[in-house]
């Protein structure tokens, strides 16, 4: 794993760590005395590569997965080496759109891509976003609009389209892999090699990420069968290709999405271990043409998104929220997720005295609507928890221990300020 | 609907069973291109090429090029006449035509075309045929659509192979209908849109021309059942949105802590009698710990 902690203001800044007062330091134990190495870095060996960030919890490198409400739900993003799988929807119509938030992420932040697909031209997949505003981490994309060329043409991208990497009268040997998998996987690391993401090229200066996106892996167009057939001759094909991709990823300063249709997949075993051969599994379901979209719980919804799987990167624990019913849906520049009962949360506000809702409805406050510690305010005071809900409101700085200790953890989704967990205090109080 | 099936290029599926077959719709289509002038290859693999051609009139049946594989399927005559490679050499070099025109495929049928051959090859071979037109050739002139029309009986196959190439198909047409009476259920996939389901009743005249129909009578089918109350959403969440009128008074009786009302603004203006000294009321929680020593003791002032 590359594990690459980054120092929390600029890179750089001159001197030597001890002048430096920085707010996320690793370690508080400082360094005196002249420096050993003679180069001329400036500030510490730790390097900061652009439109990455620490994690919170334990110093992880993240990227952004270029849709901010998907972040928060994966523990502020995603971390580097690791793999992101979409499960698509039936019409894939959000998987290719979460797809291509990820490239315009890694356009916008000056990271290297790597395209392949087995269906449409790499460059055309790429006309097709753009980018509207920022925000510290992670943008917000306008799906109708389309990328100034010139970015395109200032970024750095490879792609791999199959049909132009293979012919189709080529007589293939029966192998373990599929011949098209053998192909990407030898594309990926010669990329990898070739400009130095796995750190063999030591005169490179300056990091960078690889971006990696593979469409419709598993899709017959690949040359799979697994979408045809129970037990087919390439049943092992599509597990190893993800072994063999996530050991190059852990190797190396990259990171992958990968939008798999696994409606498709006829043998449900296989499911399961490409779940557990991949770090994140998201799975989006769609209303579109099924008998969902007629149940008015779901009524301003597109659909649902399920986490299946957050990894446990050095960890003995995972980051999962504990929220289940996660709906989405897109407005022209927004992806929202938020928990599907907000609707009617939001449509019940006689229930609630007025004087309360003026400090939620504050513009672009982290209690605005939709939010998820919105939520947990409006749930815990529908609960008659009016105690905890009026300490949530009352302070904008983290909860503090008030002596009584009689503060009970709310049932609901935990926490988050500016992207970092608080938890609501415990019994275990630390004594003021 | 039916009738701008042909207006988008790619792979059109049509559906048929046992009950409603799909051959006619399918000759009916291939008569429409050719009347427009379109360039119509046909794959036969299902039915001899006389009872493909029965019923269309001369001119039609002129301008239809038919590649025969019922009759000789696997080459042993060794005629000279056959096409190397059989259907997939067939769809192989129409990949590679050299002609710019619109042009019309049909398969008669996908579904002989999925039993003889290896699904993944044929998806791949389906796709890069229908997508030509979106890889222009180097001189930039406008290439004609392909359409390629697919007959699958749905009754042949499993969901596996019917699952995958109605992920490829950018129309689906299923073939259905009631009492005797044809219909048609055409979804459509747009690339990023929203997919479109419409359902046509339609009839095929016996000169496979396509009459467009409007549906059977409304009462013949039932619709869902009034009784039923309409399913209450906010009955299964976690949390009580509905106020007792015991609740609603006394939320509307609550005076909140910092809203500044003239009572108070009275309490404060007025001269207190007691500044000195202040009250505080405090009443002790259970987990209170009351601790009665004061750590201030110790200081020595």
């Amino acid at each position: 794993m590359a594990a690459v902690a980054t120092c929390g203001g600029d890179a750089g800044s001159a001197g030597s760590a001890v002048a430096t007062g920085s707010k996320s330091n690793v370690t508080s134990f400082q360094r005196r005395g002249p420096r050993a190495s003679g180069t001329n870095d400036s500030g510490p060996r730790l390097v900061s590569i652009t439109g990455t960030r620490p994690s919170v919890r334990n110093g992880q490198l993240l990227v952004s997965t270029g849709l901010p409400a998907l972040d928060q739900l994966l523990g502020g993003g995603l971390a580097v080496g690791t793999v992101l799988l979409i499960e698509e929807d039936k019409y894939n119509i959000y998987s290719s759109l979460l797809f291509k938030y990820f490239l315009a992420e890694g356009i916008v932040n000056g990271h290297t891509l790597l395209v392949a697909s087995a269906n449409e031209d790499p460059a055309n997949i790429l006309q097709q976003i753009g980018p509207v505003s920022s925000s510290r981490f992670g943008h917000y994309y306008d799906a109708s609009k389309r990328i100034p060329q010139e970015l395109i043409e200032a970024s750095k991208w490879h792609g791999f389209f199959l049909p132009e990497k293979i012919s189709s009268t080529l007589k293939v040997e029966p192998c373990s892999l599929t011949h098209g998998y053998i192909k990407l996987l030898q594309f990926i690391q010669n990329i990898i090699y070739e400009e130095g993401f796995d750190g063999s090229n030591p005169q490179k200066k300056q990091k960078n990420i690889l971006r990696i996106g593979i469409q419709n892996l598993g899709s017959p167009l690949w040359g799979d069968d697994i979408c045809c057939t129970e037990n087919g001759d390439s049943s092992h094909s599509l597990t190893k290709f993800l072994y063999v991709l996530r050991g190059l990823l852990r190797t190396s300063l990259s990171v992958c999405i990968i939008t798999m249709p696994t409606h498709l997949i006829q043998n449900k075993a296989v499911i399961a271990h490409i779940t557990n051969l991949s770090d994140i599994v998201v799975g989006l379901e769609s209303f579109i043409g099924s008998e969902r979209e007629t149940n008015p719980l779901y009524k301003d919804y597109h659909g649902l998104i399920h986490i299946r799987q957050i990894p446990r990167l050095n960890n003995l624990v995972c980051d999962e929220s504990d929220v289940k019913d996660l709906g989405f849906k897109l407005k022209r520049k927004l992806f929202t997720i938020e928990w599907v009962q907000d609707n009617y949360l939001r449509q019940e506000r006689n229930i609630y005295p007025p004087g309360f809702s003026y400090l939620l409805k504050q513009k672009d406050s982290a209690w605005g609507e939709g939010s998820l510690q919105h939520s947990t305010f409006l749930m815990s005071f529908l609960a008659k928890a009016t105690a905890f809900a009026s300490r949530l409101v009352r302070h904008s700085e983290p909860l503090k221990q008030t002596g009584s200790g009689r503060i009970c953890q709310a049932a609901g989704p935990r926490l988050w300020h500016d992207g970092r967990r608080q938890e609501a205090p415990g019994l275990l109080g630390i004594p003021p | 609907m039916l009738d701008s099936l042909l207006a988008l290029g790619g792979l059109v599926l049509l559906r048929d069973s046992v009950e409603w077959e799909g051959r006619s719709l399918l000759k009916a289509l291939v008569k429409k291109s050719a009347l427009c002038g379109e360039q119509v290859h046909i794959l036969g693999c299902e039915v001899s090429e006389e009872e493909f051609r029965e019923g269309f009139d001369s001119d039609i049946n002129n301008r239809l090029v038919y590649h025969d594989f019922f009759r000789d399927p696997l080459n042993w005559s060794k005629t000279g006449e056959a096409l190397p490679g059989g259907p997939l050499g067939a769809l192989r070099a129409m990949c590679n035509r050299t002609d710019l025109g619109p042009v019309t495929i049909a398969l008669d049928s996908l579904s002989w075309l999925l039993l003889h051959l290896p699904c993944t090859t044929l998806c791949q071979t389906l796709h890069t045929v229908s997508h030509q037109d979106s890889c222009p050739p180097g001189d930039g002139s406008p290439v004609g659509k392909v359409h390629v029309l697919g007959l699958l009986h749905e009754e042949l196959h499993g969901p596996g192979p019917m699952g995958a190439l109605s992920s490829l198909a950018q129309t689906e047409v299923t073939l259905g209908g009631i009492m005797g009476q044809a219909s048609a259920r055409i979804l459509c996939r747009r690339p990023r849109q929203r997919p479109t389901d419409q359902t046509q009743w339609f009839s095929i005249l016996p000169d496979f021309s396509l009459d467009l129909q409007e549906g059977p009578s409304i009462e013949s089918q039932p619709h869902s059942d009034p009784h039923i109350p309409p399913v209450d959403p906010t009955a299964h969440l976690t949390f009580n949105l509905h106020l007792s009128k015991k609740e609603r008074e006394a939320r509307d009786n609550l005076t909140l802590p910092f809203q500044f009302s003239s009572e108070k603004q009275e309490a404060l203006l007025r001269p207190r009698p007691s500044q000195a000294t202040s009250h505080i009321f405090y009443e002790p929680d259970a987990y209170d710990d009351l601790d009665q020593e004061d750590p201030d003791d110790d200081l020595d002032i």
